[in-house]
């Protein structure tokens, strides 16, 4: 239940400081580096990766977490204690593919940054678009949500994603991975024949093919510059921007992020990843349920965009993406939630609630849990670091007074990211306490 | 030269026929007598002649019976063996009528925008309005396309151009030869209608329901104008009224003496269309779609003529499992059902004529008319579909569509009956002048021939003096063996024409070495000729026929096994559709439910409650069980009322926006109301009951907007919220100043918020000084009205009048405070209350303002960002709206968010502690208030209708499942029974895919994949010119 007397205590006490501040500047003060140990006492710990602790302790010091468990943990002397008793402590939530940061307002084209102009763009990099002074993620951190991957978009090679957490001065202090992947936009492969369709059907299909070779020339060619990077002896090497940025990927250090929903689509992507042995992630997803066989035996990951959505085919099962997760779950295919397409970069907020449906639908509450935690940590990259409240990953946390898959009893009264300690207060906060004034008498 | 020449000759020839073109050369009188005997004559679908004789004179019909006398002067033509029918008449065509070409369509990413064309003439101002186009004078005889009608029996043809809504008057001509002026035989048949704007480049209509409201508007004028003329002619001495050769020339439709003719895309829109006809008492037929037999019985209600097309669909492609997956079980059962649909109509007494229009290229008219035949149509109604039905249709039943006395010579001669596979058409005769189609055997070759060789110079004897020749096979191509001394040899290249024979075989095995080449003619049962054999030796042969051809019954024909149509026809006629409503359930009792009233009751814990007759009894702890009535354990569960959606743009056909102008309030969404959208089902999978459809918020004034209640498998006009007050979409901001709309929309007013409120003031002005010119009118007496031109009737103001006077509410799409503030103000100055702002994310900047005004608000849960005006949007707006005492709602915009309102709502408790029952009422009492429906639905209370809704769970909660859905006390979802549905969906397309793979010709269907649909998902800013094309 939603703590009221939280919310009231602080009304009057942060009104007058918004009063005098919104003078001055509207941004929220990024959280102090961590200086001493911090112990959260009395909360259900959701360890992700262990069993739920109740009324445990968990201790992190300089950003690390450093003790979890329950009345053995010792507190260390001078550390702050929190008493948390009654609420529920989470690992910090992680949305994949989102925009957070590269836009502020979709359809205010200064404020957006997320398409190059042309298709083949690896080497155009999220982290250096990145505003930490975006009003947005401040309100998706008001969920629980603390870590973003922040993904370009568009075009068929998008850019290179970062993953970043949603909290710091400059995107240096944030970025946790500046270069987390190459995010490869299939093409739509299929002739449509719809009131939003004006190009004609032969047109369609020669841009298919098109779209398809242009995919394969800069595979091929930025695997020949790799391979004549590596062997060149002549030290007069030239650098290709593009092929440049794509030579992580042929390391193998970085993975392929596809983003493709339809069977045809996943098909063409998996075998392209095949033909170059590249570690492939596959965004979206929407017939997955068909190709489950392929993507277990070829061990690639689902980023679900958003299993709110309506099923493509007019006679697809109403909870087709409703039930998405529990059919990959029972399939063995790994996949994490994201809240992404069709919604903005602000829906991210709602990234639990996605997970709170899934369980409606089929799945349990604690892979519902997993899978936009531990999992999307781990498919991205992250999971030594994030994703499961375990000693020395970092002291990421999210405490909540409720449930924090349900929009009914999420209330984050808690965060820390990296031992800091967030302001919880966002835009709308204040504008709700702006307002709250107007109407007092 | 040759040219030249071929023009002289036509000269010459045409002139035979004019009468008043003067003769250049010769006159032509070539008699024209002619007596056709010994045929099978179809006088007409009921009358059937055998060995009966027709009498020609000069194109008309002199007599035809049997054993009539031959007149001394005729031509006499022995048919026997030979079917005679009257010429076929195509209802529907744009033969000889030049074809205009596709106009550009309005789009963001298309061109700029066309508000106005360039005037020409005293037309009307919509390029798509050009109903005084005449066929009559636009009319020129194509000969490529003449003899493509002729070769499939056609000899009239009704003919319009088939561009624009209103099209022009058609006209009927012949496919005879001639002159303009002698091929036409009608003229101002019928006024051709359709949706479609075709050629037209102006951006109004861009929707269905912008093309309904342009006709409806356009009828009204054309009344007016014949009024107005009137009244001017009476009394000059006022304002004169414009000159408009358009209106004028829809006289005669308005007033009932002429008739139209509507082309329609589907079975709904032919629903569409006889409502226009209704509504203004038109005379009309409809050009159908072939999806009729969807909705048989309300197009049986309508007692209309029918335009039918044989356009049957070729089979979808169901090569691999992936490209099954995109084809729709409604696809398949169309495929399977199609052929069958002129039998249904036929079934169901629906009067229908066929056209060959909308067949694709390469397809056989006769055969697809087989086709239908087979699958349930009787030949007699096939007949009647293609001759008396389509001549009544053109007006020419006094001299066309029969074989009787008087009428015109146009008839068919054939070599079979028509209808069945192996009947060809041999000539086409049209006015008494026969065209060739497919050369008729003149002779009979085949039976059993004894061939006799004989030397061509008695010194050298042929090496085989004898053989017997056996011509078997189709009169057309027949195929011969020759049998001699026990061989056997299979004769090549035998070809009759008219009386010449000619064949050749490989000898060497009848001692005749090489290959033999024989030629010669057939007289009765004799022939000779010549032969050559392969040394170079000639003979001469002669033959007599021992044995007559005996046809053999064609055993392999008659195995084929007609399937019909594996499935029946449900509502919609796809996946998850019904064949008949769920059953109303007479009494019903939920047991020990947790019950969310939404009422004075509050919630119940371990509650009851009755239903009975689809209505809501009681609710309560403990009541009794009625007699009969059925039990729903609801223990565990939890009971709301139905979910309503103030802001939903499912179920809407061909266009959400009319964006084409800035003011539309006379279209109408009740107009365009796609009850076999497959988005209704799914909202009742999330226990959504009602959905007020809106018009999107491309322009200041929107359309006139629609309530339904998801009754899944009803039509449009039984979804429609019985006694609900009308309302209509305003909307303010970025979208109506077209802010994102691409810098090539800078030119429509309003660009600003100014102008916003300027054009919303004016309308209002408008409107009420409208109100005020009629009710001068009115004033008057009988006479000063009749010679006093009438204020002109206009839709557009008609609704913002009836919004003057509370008769009609805005829902109005808006967020920031400023535009809010402008609204309520403006509409104080003119005397009335807004209904509803909907979206009206800064709302919570005004709460009381709006309160006290009394309008209600209908928010986005937490959406914001999306655009500059929703920069200062807060997920807390809708508590603090609720907190002012304003009636707020969630609302979906959204056809997939629309069915988790339910959780939606439970974001109120979140941001702004909304208590949980008040936060409920969000997305149930509330919005049935703002739709002035909360006497009827939005909370659980004894006599209200028993629409309801079983949870799993606390239905706020994200964790809560629809179970079931109840609307009216009948159960139209079921999470169990869907599932049943589910399989019963997975067998149905098995079976089908099964029978696409059994086909004979390409088994596997269509070589291309089916072109993907896409999901249907409009919102708000969906802007598109929907009315081209197709």
């Amino acid at each position: 239940m939603f703590d009221k007397r939280f919310s009231i205590a602080i009304f009057g006490f942060i009104l007058s400081i918004v009063a005098v501040s919104s003078l001055f500047a509207h941004d929220i003060v990024p959280g102090k580096k961590q200086t001493k140990a911090i112990a959260l006492t009395g909360g259900t710990i959701y360890t992700v990766s262990d069993p739920v602790i109740p009324n445990g302790t968990i201790v992190f010091d300089k950003g690390k977490i450093v003790a979890v468990g329950g009345s053995e943990v010792r507190i260390p002397a001078g550390a702050e204690v929190i008493d948390v008793s009654g609420k529920n402590v989470y690992p910090g939530l992680i949305i994949t593919n989102s925009t957070l940061g590269l836009v502020e307002i979709e359809q205010a084209r200064a404020t957006v940054d997320v398409s190059e102009v042309g298709d083949i763009n690896p080497d155009a990099r999220a982290d250096v678009a990145y505003n930490p002074d975006s009003d947005v993620p401040p309100t998706i951190r008001s969920n629980g949500v603390t870590t973003a991957q922040i993904v370009p978009q568009g075009g068929l090679l998008s850019g290179t994603s970062a993953i970043i957490n949603l909290d710091g001065w400059t995107v240096e202090d944030a970025g946790l991975v500046r270069q987390a992947g190459i995010h490869l936009n299939w093409p739509w492969m299929k002739v449509i024949k719809a009131w939003w369709m004006p190009t004609p059907e032969e047109e369609q299909q020669k841009n298919i093919g098109k779209n398809l070779k242009a995919i394969e020339k800069a595979f091929e060619d930025s695997k020949q510059y790799w391979l004549a990077k590596k062997g060149n002896q002549t030290g007069d090497f030239k650098i290709d921007a593009r092929w440049e940025a794509m030579v992580p990927l042929w390391e193998g250090k970085v993975p392929l992020y596809v983003d493709a929903g339809e069977y045809k689509q996943i098909e063409a992507a998996v075998a392209l990843a095949k033909k170059y042995n590249l570690r492939m992630i596959l965004v979206g997803g929407d017939d997955a349920w068909m190709l489950t066989d392929l993507l277990k035996a070829n061990n690639i990951p689902v980023i679900l965009k958003r299993v709110h959505s309506m099923a493509d085919r007019e006679e697809d099962d109403f909870d087709t993406y409703l039930k998405l997760p529990k059919v990959l779950l029972v399939a063995g295919v790994k996949f994490c939630l994201s809240n992404t397409g069709f919604f903005g970069h602000w829906d991210a907020r709602n990234l639990p609630f996605l997970a709170g449906t899934s369980v409606a639908y089929g799945m349990d509450k604690a892979n519902a849990l997993r899978s936009i935690t531990l999992w999307p940590a781990e498919i991205i990259g992250i999971s030594d670091r994030m994703g499961s409240l375990e000693v020395g990953k970092d002291a990421t946390i999210v405490v909540s007074s409720g449930d924090i898959m349900d929009a009914l009893t999420n209330d984050i009264v808690y965060e820390f990211i990296q031992g800091k300690k967030v302001d919880l207060d966002d835009k709308h906060k204040r504008l709700y306490r702006k307002y709250m004034e107007k109407y007092k008498n | 030269m040759k040219k030249l020449l071929a023009l002289v000759l036509v000269l010459l020839f045409n002139s035979a026929y004019s009468q008043t073109t003067p003769p250049l050369g010769l006159r032509e009188k070539t008699p024209n007598v002619i007596a056709i005997t010994n045929a099978t004559i179809i006088v007409s679908p009921e009358i059937r002649l055998e060995k009966a004789t027709l009498i020609i004179r000069d194109g008309l019909i002199e007599a035809v019976g049997k054993n009539i006398p031959i007149p001394k002067d005729a031509e006499v033509m022995d048919m026997k063996g030979t079917f005679i029918y009257p010429g076929f008449i195509e209802p529907f065509s744009d033969y000889g009528i030049p074809k205009a070409a596709e106009g550009s369509r309005m789009g963001f990413e298309g061109d700029r925008p066309h508000p106005t064309i360039e005037r020409i003439g005293s037309l009307h101002w919509n390029a798509a309005v050009h109903p005084e186009k005449e066929a009559v004078l636009l009319f020129k005889p194509d000969e490529k396309a003449k003899e493509k009608l002729r070769g499939q029996g056609f000899t009239v043809v009704q003919t319009a151009s088939l561009d624009g809504i209103f099209r022009g008057n058609s006209a009927v001509v012949d496919l005879g030869d001639g002159l303009p002026n002698d091929l036409i035989l009608n003229k101002d048949v019928a006024q051709f209608l359709s949706f479609q704007k075709g050629s037209s480049n102006q951006d109004y209509p861009s929707s269905l329901m912008g093309s309904i409201a342009l006709i409806r508007q356009t009828l009204y004028d054309a009344q007016w104008y014949q009024k107005a003329q009137q009244s001017y002619q009476l009394n000059p001495a006022q304002t004169k009224p414009e000159q408009n050769a358009a209106l004028a020339a829809l006289d005669n439709l308005i007033s009932g003496t002429g008739q139209g003719v509507f082309a329609v895309g589907d079975e709904l829109s032919l629903l569409r269309a006889a409502r226009i006809a209704n509504e203004f008492g038109l005379n009309l037929i409809y050009k159908a779609s072939g999806y009729e037999y969807r909705r048989l019985a309300p197009i049986q209600a309508l007692n209309a003529t029918l335009i039918v097309p044989l356009n049957f669909p070729e089979a979808p492609n169901v090569a691999t499992p992936e490209a099954e997956a995109d084809v729709s079980l409604g696809d398949l059962k169309h495929w399977d059902t199609a052929p069958e649909n002129p039998g249904r109509l036929e079934k169901a007494k629906v009067r229908f004529a066929f056209t060959a229009n909308g067949l694709k290229e390469g397809d056989n008219f006769l055969e697809k008319v087989r086709e239908a035949i087979k699958r349930g149509l009787s030949e007699k109604k096939a007949l009647a579909a293609l001759t008396t039905v389509p001549a009544e249709i053109c007006g020419v039943s006094d001299k066309l569509g029969t074989l009787e006395k008087g009428k015109m010579a146009n008839f068919i001669i054939a070599s079979d009956s028509i209808f069945s596979d192996k009947a060809k058409i041999y000539t086409v005769w049209i006015k008494g002048k026969s065209f060739e189609i497919n050369p008729k055997p003149e002779v009979e070759p085949r039976g059993t021939w004894e061939v006799t060789l004989q030397p061509v110079q008695p010194s050298v004897p042929p090496p085989l003096a004898k053989f017997t020749l056996e011509i078997s096979g189709k009169l057309e191509s027949p195929e011969g063996k020759v049998v001699a001394e026990a061989e056997t040899v299979k004769v090549s290249e035998l070809s009759v024409k008219e009386n010449k024979i000619q064949f050749s075989l490989e000898g060497d095995s009848l001692k005749m070495p090489g290959t033999a080449r024989f030629s010669g003619r057939i007289e009765k049962d004799k022939a000779s000729g010549l032969g050559t054999l392969g040394d170079g030796s000639n003979f001469k042969w002669s033959s007599i026929r021992t044995k007559p051809y005996e046809e053999k019954p064609d055993t392999a024909k008659k195995e084929e096994k007609v399937e019909m149509a594996l499935f029946e026809t449900v509502y919609p006629d796809k996946a998850f559709g019904r064949k008949s409503l769920p059953a109303l359930v007479p009494v019903a009792i939920i047991k020990n439910a947790t019950i969310w009233t939404c009422g004075p009751q509050g919630v119940l814990k371990k509650a009851d409650m009755i239903v009975r007759n689809g209505k809501i009894e009681k609710v309560g702890q403990n009541l009794a069980i009625p007699k009969n009535a059925f039990e729903i354990d609801g223990s565990g569960l939890h009971v709301s009322p139905g979910i309503i959606d103030e802001h939903s743009h499912i179920a809407i056909s061909a266009g959400v926006n009319e964006g084409a102008e800035a003011v539309t309030s006379e279209v109408r969404i009740g107009d365009v109301v796609d009850c076999d959208d497959i988005d209704i089902y799914r909202q009742l999978s999330g226990g959504v009951t009602s959905s007020h459809l809106l018009h999107g918020s491309a322009n200041p004034i929107g359309g006139q907007l629609q309530l339904i209640k998801l009754r899944w498998g009803s039509l449009p006009e039984e979804m429609k919220f019985a006694g609900a007050d009308p309302t209509i979409k305003f909307a303010l901001g970025e979208n109506v100043k077209q802010s994102n709309w691409g810098d090539a929309f800078r030119i429509r007013y309003p660009q600003t918020r100014m102008g916003v409120e300027e054009i919303i003031r004016d309308e209002f002005q408008a409107a009420k000084e409208y109100e005020k010119e009629w009710k001068k009118y009115n004033s008057y007496s009988k006479g000063k009205q009749k010679s006093t031109i009438p204020p002109r009737k206009d839709i557009e103001l008609d609704a913002i009048d009836e919004v003057l006077n509370s008769r009609r509410f805005i829902h109005c799409h808006s967020y920031v405070q400023s535009e809010i503030l402008m609204l309520i103000r403006l509409a104080e100055e003119y005397g009335f209350k807004v209904g509803t702002f909907t979206h009206i994310l800064e709302g919570y900047k005004v709460a009381g303002e709006i309160s006290k005004h009394g309008a209600g608000a209908s928010s986005f849960s937490d959406w914001w960002a999306y655009k500059f005006e929703v920069y200062e949007a807060t997920p807390y707006n809708g508590a603090l709206l609720y907190k002012q005492k304003v009636v707020t709602s969630f609302n979906s915009d959204d056809g997939e968010m629309a069915r988790r309102l339910n959780q939606e709502a439970g974001k109120a408790v979140k941001y702004g502690e909304v208590p949980e029952e008040e936060a409920l009422k969000f997305a149930t009492l509330n919005p049935a208030k703002q739709m002035h429906v909360d006497r009827w639905v939005g909370s659980l209370e004894p006599g209200k209708d028993a629409d309801f809704v079983l949870w799993s769970a606390n239905p706020l909660s994200n964790y809560a499942k629809c179970m079931q859905t109840w609307i009216d006390g009948r159960k139209y979802f079921d999470i169990a029974e869907d599932l049943k549905m589910r399989q019963e969906v997975k067998r149905q397309k098995a079976a089908l895919v099964q029978k696409v793979l059994k086909k004979k010709d390409k088994p596997g269907g269509s070589d291309k994949p089916m072109p993907w649909k896409g999901p249907k998902n409009y919102d708000c800013e969906t802007v598109y010119d929907f009315m081209r094309g197709e």
